[in-house]
């Protein structure tokens, strides 16, 4: 993924289908009043990507609905017409999963933010997609409740696109991601209809198909309703932050606790880039060491004055230079601050960079970064390591200066590099990011052609004409009823109802 | 019939490939859904291999005839364990316990196997080998293939080998007991004092319920939430209910009283896990017609009620369910006439 700081202006994958005839975005408008249905090619382009900015297609019509039953209306003519939907929420999504398709509809949920009910005996809330992962949290936090998945841009991201990408979060580790979380979502099918799948009774009978839906990046139906379930906050929090002379001995000190029997709320890293890049950005006074850890331990007080005093040993004996304890909760609140903003941070270091975000297993880290130091050296290039420690989940930052196109040409190569390190290790394409447009050519990389043909099967159950989000996920679509081989058209592309992104 | 037991998986995806015939698969038959005859039962009594186990990395991979004890006795060796209890742990395999989403009282903190699984290799019913998910706690890349396989019920694909994220063995343990309590009322206290659970299960008897507690972690922690519950006696976690029998359910945890009046007329033993909302009741003495009764009050309730493989009315979501089946066992070959097919 590439991000610019300001300034930079050149922008790549640009294209543009014009809009769609005002006759038939006159119908959209109908369904979604005037005012929420956008025509005019200059407030498109407010749409042409997600948090890839790199990547820019104009859709052809957005609609910004407030119900399921608009939500239907869209989904209906847009089938009708033959066009492909691309669902949208807070657009914060770094993969490109709610880049537009060329003459799409947009259906954009961030209108939908209503919370619909909340449950504390039954321990759930049900809300719309478009409300915003952290006022989830702040409805439920006065009665000392809070919703656990919290990716780093959860004072912005929604809810459905949470539900998209299966989002995690640093503490995931220990609480699990969305999929976790979700215990069922309303959906509305291709052709209109209306499903509700799970819910707040477990485990009703049929397929797991909650746990399908999230994670599926848009390409089965658009959700319009979610079931969450929510928990109860821990008595006691314990964090601390510690410095080392290089990733090998924080990576040594995290594989310590974990052995140790510990699970961590959360376990982050950083390398000696991203402390420099945390600093510019918010200040924090932390010294420009190796390596940092940033740990949380919750639970019941005792229990996390325990664990905490053993993982500070552990992080001692593995050669920490320092440990800070924060003295109370708004300055814990800078060190997560710190933390969950260093994304954004490595722009004032570097004019542009790539993130990226591959898995790998948690023994492997020392191997890992040592061999994607070897990277930087051969390619010229500075890579900020920041990244979820506990869970493997690697965030490297690839720092260029995209006015100079063959650096940039390098550095795009270096980070797919990162991701195949990632794969020769048993590790994973994406921990939290998703696919969606970015990674999609990657994906013949981890899985098998069978694999991604048994994923696709899910797909046409859902979706047999691929309406939506075509071209995300995966490398070459395949219409439902394909046979592999040499490619025919399928007979809903001669008609006009489907076509191959 | 014929019944078969593939010595390797390679061999279970030749029978498969064979095509033709209808398969219900076998594991430990703990939970084998029941149904019309088949042409083939493929028992995965010899795929009972530990495939990988990485204890740094808490994750183990292995084959689905493995059973949990087999599994569970692996990872003690490391001081690790499956965050899963569900009957008949010598018996039960993974396969099977994926494909029959069991679980038992350990869900209240760890979740189901959906929650524990993160990978999984499949067998189609055309012989196709198939994969999901990955080696590692966190992958979000491609649709969850894993996730789809629980609770399928044999009817999608031949689960062959299964990916897992293990839990330390906690350090200390204890049980507590709450007799005569009105479930609910125990779940919205030790939420109110902030307690964490390991498991809690209520048992319902002559008297009322019993609420069971078990709390789990370092000795410390332990200590303190036994503290804070003090007026509750220390007891052994109750026996399971024997085989067999069993009627499952769900519902709001809300309605544990309506739940419990509504199943009354079947007799036998009824559990009820109180923090989730999911039930059975073993050794059921009562008939069809009360069996029907009983679901018929649940599903009022919004709850639902599944006997002898017959799971009731459909779901709303049939047609698109059907879908799922029909995409990946075009055929119908994978066990017909159970579940949703």
């Amino acid at each position: 993924m590439r991000q610019e700081t300001p300034g930079a202006t050149q922008a790549e994958h640009k294209e543009s289908a014009g809009p769609l005839p005002a006759g038939l975005t006159a119908r959209f408008a109908l369904v979604v009043g005037d005012e929420y249905c956008i025509r005019e090619p200059e407030q498109l382009r407010t749409y042409e990507s997600d948090g890839l900015a790199s990547f820019r297609v104009t859709p052809g019509v957005v609609v910004l609905p407030t119900t399921t039953e608009e939500v239907v209306g869209c989904v209906k003519l847009a089938h009708e017409a033959g066009l492909p939907i691309v669902a949208r929420g807070s657009g914060t999504g770094l993969s490109g999963g709610a880049l537009p398709v060329p003459g799409c509809v947009l259906i954009g949920l961030s209108r939908m933010r209503k919370i619909l009910e909340v449950d504390f005996d039954n321990a759930f809330m049900r809300v719309q997609p478009g409300v915003i992962n952290l006022d989830v949290s702040k409805h439920i936090g006065p009665q000392g409740w809070y919703y656990a998945p919290d990716p780093s841009s959860q004072s912005i991201c929604s809810i459905g696109g949470n539900v998209a990408e299966n989002s995690g979060g640093a503490h995931c580790l220990k609480y699990g991601f969305t999929v976790n979380h979700v215990l069922g979502v309303r959906m509305v099918l291709y052709d209109g209809r209306v499903v509700d799948l799970g819910g707040p009774v477990l485990d009703q009978p049929g397929y797991d198909l909650p746990g399908v839906v999230v994670g599926s990046e848009g390409l089965l139906g658009i959700v319009t309703e979610v079931v969450l379930r929510i928990l109860r906050m821990p008595e006691a929090t314990r964090t601390f932050f510690a410095t080392f002379p290089s990733t090998t001995e924080a990576g040594n000190a995290v594989s310590a606790i974990i052995a140790s029997g510990i699970v961590p709320a959360a376990i982050e890293m950083m390398d000696t880039l991203a402390i420099v890049a945390a600093k510019a950005a918010t200040g924090v006074d932390w010294p420009e060491v190796g390596a940092a850890l940033l740990m949380d331990v919750d639970g019941v007080a005792p229990e996390c004055e325990h664990t905490s005093g053993v993982a500070v040993e552990l992080a001692k004996k593995a050669g920490a230079l320092e440990i800070r304890v924060p003295r109370d909760a708004a300055e814990r609140e800078l060190m997560w601050k710190g933390r969950k903003s260093a994304f954004a941070a490595v722009g004032r270091i570097a004019r542009n960079y790539l993130v990226q975000d591959g898995v790998i297993p948690r023994s492997a880290i020392a191997r890992v970064l040592t061999e994607i130091a070897e990277l930087g050296q051969r390619y010229g290039l500075r890579v900020a390591n920041v990244f979820h420690a506990g869970d493997g989940n690697l965030h490297p930052l690839v720092l260029f200066d995209g006015r100079d196109p063959a650096e940039e040409k390098k550095a795009e190569e270096m980070s797919g590099e990162i991701l195949r390190i990632c794969l020769r290790h048993g590790g994973s394409l994406t921990g939290e990011h998703g696919i969606g447009t970015d990674k999609a050519p990657y994906m013949p990389e981890m899985f098998t052609p069978q694999d991604l043909e048994t994923m696709q099967l899910v797909r046409c159950a859902f979706d047999p004409g691929g309406r939506f989000n075509p071209g995300k996920v995966f490398p070459s679509p395949r219409l439902c009823g394909d046979k592999p081989g040499l490619y025919r058209p399928h007979p809903t592309e001669l008609t006009g109802e489907a076509w191959r992104a | 019939m014929a019944r078969l037991t593939p010595g390797s998986i390679d061999e279970a995806q030749s029978l498969l490939a064979e095509g033709g015939r209808s398969v219900l698969f076998v594991g430990g038959e703990t939970a084998i859904p029941p149904g019309p005859p088949v042409d083939l039962e493929l028992s995965t009594g010899r795929l009972d291999r530990v495939v990988e186990y990485e204890p740094a990395d808490q994750v183990i991979t292995a084959e689905c005839g493995v059973t949990l004890a087999q599994l569970q006795g692996e990872l003690g060796k490391h001081g690790q364990r499956l965050a899963l209890d569900p009957p008949q742990p010598e018996k039960a395999t993974l396969g099977g316990i994926i494909a029959s989403n069991a679980f038992g009282p350990l869900r209240t903190r760890y979740g189901s196997i959906r929650d524990l699984i993160i990978g999984i290799s499949v067998i189609r019913a055309d012989g196709t080998r198939a994969k999901g998910g990955g080696k590692v706690v966190k992958t979000v890349a491609g649709f969850d293939l894993p996730k789809l396989m629980c609770g399928s019920w044999g009817t999608l694909a031949f689960i062959a080998t299964a990916t897992f994220r293990v839990h330390p063995v906690p350090e200390a343990t204890v049980t507590l007991r709450a007799r005569g309590v009105d479930p609910m009322e125990l779940v919205r206290k030790t939420r109110a004092l902030q307690l964490e659970p390991a498991a809690m299960l209520a048992v319902r008897e002559a008297a009322g319920w019993s609420v069971y507690l078990r709390f789990e972690g370092f000795g410390a922690g332990v200590r303190a939430q036994r503290e804070k519950l003090k007026e509750l006696e220390e007891a052994a976690w109750p026996e399971p209910a024997p085989p067999g029998g069993r009627v499952r359910f769900g519902a709001l945890p809300s309605n544990v009283a309506q739940v419990a009046k509504a199943l009354a007329p079947l007799g036998g033993r009824l559990e009820w896990l109180p923090t989730l909302g999911l039930g059975s009741v073993a050794q059921v003495a009562a008939g069809k017609d009360a069996v029907q009764g009983a679901r018929g009050e649940l599903m009022a309730l919004g709850g639902w009620l599944v006997a002898d493989g017959d799971l009731g009315p459909p779901p709303s979501s049939l047609a698109l369910q059907r879908s799922v089946k029909q995409q990946m066992d075009p055929a119908g070959r994978l066990a017909p006439g159970r579940f949703l097919a």
